[in-house]
């Protein structure tokens, strides 16, 4: 970590609260009874007192050519773990582990089931139209792994502007990445007010992250270099019908195919995972009733050497779900609203690992989303949930949520959230399936979650607003497994963690003259330990934070427009990271990392040209990933997009 | 880090100042006689260390390469042995092409020279085989389990006058231990199902011939009546060393069935046999202990355990047979040393870093 680089960043943040403090689209939630009555209402809103952060699709757009890792570590309190560049990345929200976040797609969990968990560098932004970041363990209708928080991916219609779309992008970057995306979105009116809409899109990137091959050495401290090259592959297919009642058809196919070669050029030594996932979902929203039906593929080959004989596992999912929406609106700011729905998955497992015996089963899930609004100022939120697994009976999952707004008027608005929910993970297939080391009598994971925060949001002018939060929270879970080294990793429920933390975040959006100003700052303070002594050798553990979580993390994103022209920063501080529980040996240091973006937009007439320029890790620092490797030093990358031609 | 210190020293000034004056002159050969505890830490974290077990005193040094060369060893650890005023580490990443062997000065630990990547892949154990001369068992790159041992093994002939790779010799797949007698180097290997050892002469670094022992073979060590000790295909054997004939195989009786034998070690005098019996209990916990035999018996009843533990890694020390052990309670977490009496009487447990496993014992 640069002495100089943090002082830097802390001068950015100051001058982000000077400013104000501030403000992060929570539109959707300001929402009166009276406007969502009309269809079916978006799981979200029944979180009333849980934190969601919207990211929008103008924020997508300009990270087009990242992977949710890129975007997501910039976002306090979500940490990776990540093997290197093009590599395994895999994600920690609030302290917990890579399996306690729900990574959602059109409300479909697409976390793999073997390990019950995502490949974040697998996803790229690029796949889906609209994401939402949510914190806590409340956050979706079937619940398993929404433990620490979870992330939504959602594709959307586009039924704004009518008529054929064609877009094409290419980003080249020093470090030996290059990306190419193309594609088209179209809206075409049919008679009767029928529309129909959609969106093609095929991308591709060749990653080599290429530093050298020599150890880097800063500060003297050096670090090897690992050789890889990932290529990835994919492509997106949206098809949207909806009628003149506004019943919406929607046909999303995601097919994604990421080939990571470690060692590429040395044969003998080169290492392969390839992982491939076909994704689709059908949905029928008529009125208040939606019904889903989806089919999941996921694929991992794994091998080494030159006589690749690469360890197979494929697993499929076949997931039904139906809901319904009920409301009684007595005004604009009373009413209750109801969800009821049930999905039910149906799991079809290959894996080596298993000893080549198919494995199957079934999961039910039932939710009732209850939303009552008692006045102006104060809603609440109560949920049920309950999962059968064949064999297994997760726990029942009730949340509840409050949201009371204390102060309203023209210029300020103070909002009270506060939400206790209970959560769980049902164990993956690999935990219980996994010949000798699994373990078919491991317990679901529990959690109870309670989180407590103040929101202000206050508008100095129509030019300028903000918002600062605080949230408190407590996360208690219970039967954490764990691959037991002592028992040769055979699994077991061993540890009870708890992760308790403070965030504070602020958001700034402001005009001044003709430039815009965006401000969003996070800051995160997490303890996370295992509580409960189970071996002789535990109290060496005990209240020490756990590995790879640092205590204190920041991050912010600036943006500011003018014109053709804008210009985006983001930083990231970690604190100290121990790798190991007991503390002994070298942690990883505290680090520091900023990525500059200058771009230009220059619209003819309908058509856009937008070129930018990015430099990664700008002030060059050299800090280790998961393997003891440089992570990528500095690069610069020059991106073209053409729209709309 | 530096501003904080000297901001503190302002103050408690008096504290700081006499703290410096009763610092000790640094000696000009930190590491004497004691105890190097080979930590092979933790498989993907790549975090494997030294620690210097002084036999003097209590001051134990961790990670002495980080501390003598502010740079972190980069992997597994999974030997060091000492050849010429030379300390030679073995590292073993866990990333395919990113082993290498470092050399350090055996009194200093500052670091000397680098056997590079490119030329050693899985190192695994280090002999001392002449004056200027080490053999290193390497396994080659390995495959996919189950796999793993694709390429035959070779012995990394290292000259410690030049600190450079002089010769590899091709040896069988999965080459691990490996003992000098006289001026033979007899290797073994693990996991790969080959059933020979390949004796190599140390003096023209050529191959001379195999022995059948059977799967695996584990070569422990010369005893005090001269025969080398051999755990293969499942059996204690003892191989006459000068002829190569396996004499006799020693029937080992354990103390109940379904336990495994392993860590084979003798004793200071050569006439007793350490090793450890264990096995998994319904709950996956590994119930084990140490038991000793005489080496001149061809029946083994272990009854009576010397030590009721199981460890990962055990060695006696050549001068006064004290048993090393090393415990690992979990490869994310320190591991502890015991020592013991030859009787199994416990001597002291002390912290060690992650996975103890090998020991190294300094003159």
């Amino acid at each position: 970590m640069t002495t100089k680089g943090l002082s830097g960043f802390i001068g950015l943040l100051s001058l982000g609260s000077i400013l104000c403090f501030c403000g992060e689209a929570i539109a959707q939630k300001e929402l009166t009874l009276c406007e969502v009555e009309v269809k079916g209402i978006r799981p979200e809103r029944f979180m009333t007192g849980q934190k969601i952060r919207e990211v929008d699709s103008t924020d997508l757009a300009r990270n087009r050519f990242s992977t949710l890792a890129d975007f997501l570590q910039f976002q306090a309190p979500v940490a990776f773990k990540s093997y290197g560049a093009g590599q395994l990345a895999t994600i920690s929200f609030r302290g917990t582990s890579a399996g306690h976040t729900a990574l959602l797609w059109n409300g479909v969990n697409i976390n793999f089931p073997s390990l019950g968990q995502t490949d974040f560098s697998t996803i790229p932004l690029t796949g889906f139209d609209e994401m939402s970041i949510q914190y806590g363990s409340a956050a979706s209708c079937v619940g398993t792994d929404a433990v620490g928080g979870s992330i939504q991916l959602r594709s959307l219609p586009d039924f704004k502007t009518e008529g054929l779309q064609l877009m094409a992008a290419l980003r080249a970057e020093t470090s030996e990445n290059f990306s190419g995306q193309a594609g088209l979105r179209f809206h075409h009116p049919l008679a009767g007010g029928r529309k129909l809409s959609g969106k093609t899109l095929l991308y591709g990137s060749s990653i080599r992250n290429n530093f050298g091959t020599e150890p880097i050495t800063r500060k003297g401290k050096t670090l090897p270099v690992e050789p890889i090259h990932t290529r990835q592959a994919g492509a997106v297919q949206d098809l949207y019908y909806m009628n003149a009642k506004g019943d919406l058809l929607s046909l999303n196919l995601w097919f994604t195919d990421n080939d990571l070669a470690v060692q590429p050029e040395v044969m003998m030594l080169r290492e392969i995972t390839r992982t491939r996932a076909y994704r689709g979902s059908l949905s029928y929203q008529l009125g208040k009733t939606l019904l889903r039906t989806a089919y999941i593929r996921d694929i991992t080959d794994y091998g080494k050497g030159e006589n690749l004989n690469p360890s197979h596992t494929q697993i499929d999912r076949y997931i039904l779900r139906a809901e319904h929406d009920l409301s009684w609106i007595r005004d604009c700011n009373k009413g209750t609203n109801l969800k009821l729905g049930a999905e039910t998955v149906y799991f079809n497992a290959l894996v080596d690992g298993y000893g080549g015996i198919r494995k199957t089963e079934t999961r039910l899930d039932l939710y009732a989303l209850l939303r009552h609004q008692f006045s102006a100022r104060l809603s609440s939120s109560l949920n049920l949930r309950q999962a059968w697994v064949t064999g297994y009976n997760p726990p029942f999952t009730p949340s509840l949520g409050l949201e009371y707004i204390l102060v309203k008027n023209d210029r300020n608005r103070v909002i009270l959230p506060v939400s206790v929910a209970r959560s769980y993970r049902v164990p993956t297939l690999n935990e219980r399936y996994w010949e000798v080391l699994g373990n078919p009598d491991i317990q679901p994971e529990t959690g109870f979650n309670k989180e407590a925060g103040l929101v202000w949001q206050h508008k100095f002018s129509e030019a300028t607003q903000t918002r600062a939060g605080m949230t408190v929270f407590h996360n208690l879970i219970d039967n954490w497994t764990y691959w037991n080294p002592e028992k040769n990793y055979r699994v077991e429920n061993l540890q009870q963690v708890l992760s308790k933390g403070l965030e504070l975040e602020t958001s700034v959006q402001s005009r001044i003259e003709k430039i815009r100003l965006t401000l969003q700052a996070q800051y995160t303070l997490t303890h996370a330990s295992q509580q409960k002594e189970y071996g002789a050798y535990t109290r060496d553990i005990i209240g020490k934070q756990l590995v790879y979580v640092p205590r204190h993390a920041i991050s912010s994103t600036i943006s500011a427009t003018r014109k053709a022209w804008s210009m985006d920063i983001q930083q990231q501080f970690n604190s100290k990271r121990y790798i190991t529980f007991d503390h002994s040996g070298q942690p990883y240091m505290p680090f520091y990392l900023m990525n500059l973006r200058l771009g230009y937009e220059k619209r003819i007439q309908k058509r856009i040209l937008n070129t930018a320029l990015q430099v990664n890790n700008v002030t060059d620092v050299l800090y280790p990933n998961q393997k003891k490797n440089a992570m990528p030093m500095r690069s610069v990358a020059l991106s073209i997009m053409i729209g709309n031609f | 880090m530096k501003r904080k210190l000297i901001v503190l020293c302002a103050i408690f000034l008096y504290a700081c100042e006499s703290d410096d004056n009763t610092q000790p002159e640094q000696p000009e050969d930190p590491y004497g006689k004691g105890v190097i505890v080979v930590n092979e830490g933790n498989f993907t974290d790549n975090n494997g260390t030294l620690t210097f077990l002084p036999a003097s005193t209590q001051n134990i040094t961790y990670d002495v390469f980080l501390k003598e060369n502010n740079q972190s060893l980069t992997g597994g650890i999974s030997g060091y042995g000492e050849v010429n005023g030379k300390g030679i580490i073995l590292v073993d990443n866990s990333g395919a092409g990113q082993d290498k062997i470092e050399i350090v000065n055996a009194g200093t630990f500052k670091l000397e020279a680098t056997i590079p990547s490119a030329e050693i892949e899985n190192p695994r154990e280090v002999v001392k085989a002449g004056e200027t001369k080490a053999y290193v068992t390497a396994w080659d790159a390995t495959g996919s389990w189950p796999d793993t041992y694709i390429n035959p093994g070779y012995i990394a002939v290292l000259d410690l006058t030049s600190n450079k790779l002089t010769k590899k010799i091709p040896v069988q797949h999965g080459a691990q231990s490996i003992v000098i007698v006289g001026s033979e180097a007899f290797v073994g290997n693990i996991y790969s199902g080959k059933t020979i050892i390949t004796v190599v002469d140390i003096n023209t670094d050529a191959v001379k011939q195999t022995i059948e022992a059977g799967a695996d073979p584990n070569v422990i060590g010369v005893d005090a009546n001269n025969k080398l000790w051999v755990y293969a295909g499942g059996a204690l054997k003892k191989i006459n060393p000068s002829s190569k004939v396996i004499e006799s195989t020693v029937t080992l009786n354990p103390a109940s069935a379904g336990q495994s034998p392993g860590k084979f070690v003798l004793s200071h005098d050569k006439k007793t046999l350490y090793f450890t019996l264990s096995a998994y209990d319904e709950n996956w916990n590994e119930i084990g202990q140490v038991y000793s035999t005489s080496v001149d018996v061809n029946t083994i009843n272990a009854t009576t355990p010397l030590i009721r533990k199981v460890f990962y890694g055990m060695a006696t020390d050549p001068e006064t047979g004290t048993i090393y052990g090393g415990l690992v309670p979990s490869f994310k977490q320190a591991g502890y040393v015991f020592r013991y009496q030859p009787t199994g009487t416990l001597i002291d447990s002390v912290k060690a870093e992650i996975a103890p496993s090998k020991f190294f014992f300094r003159k």
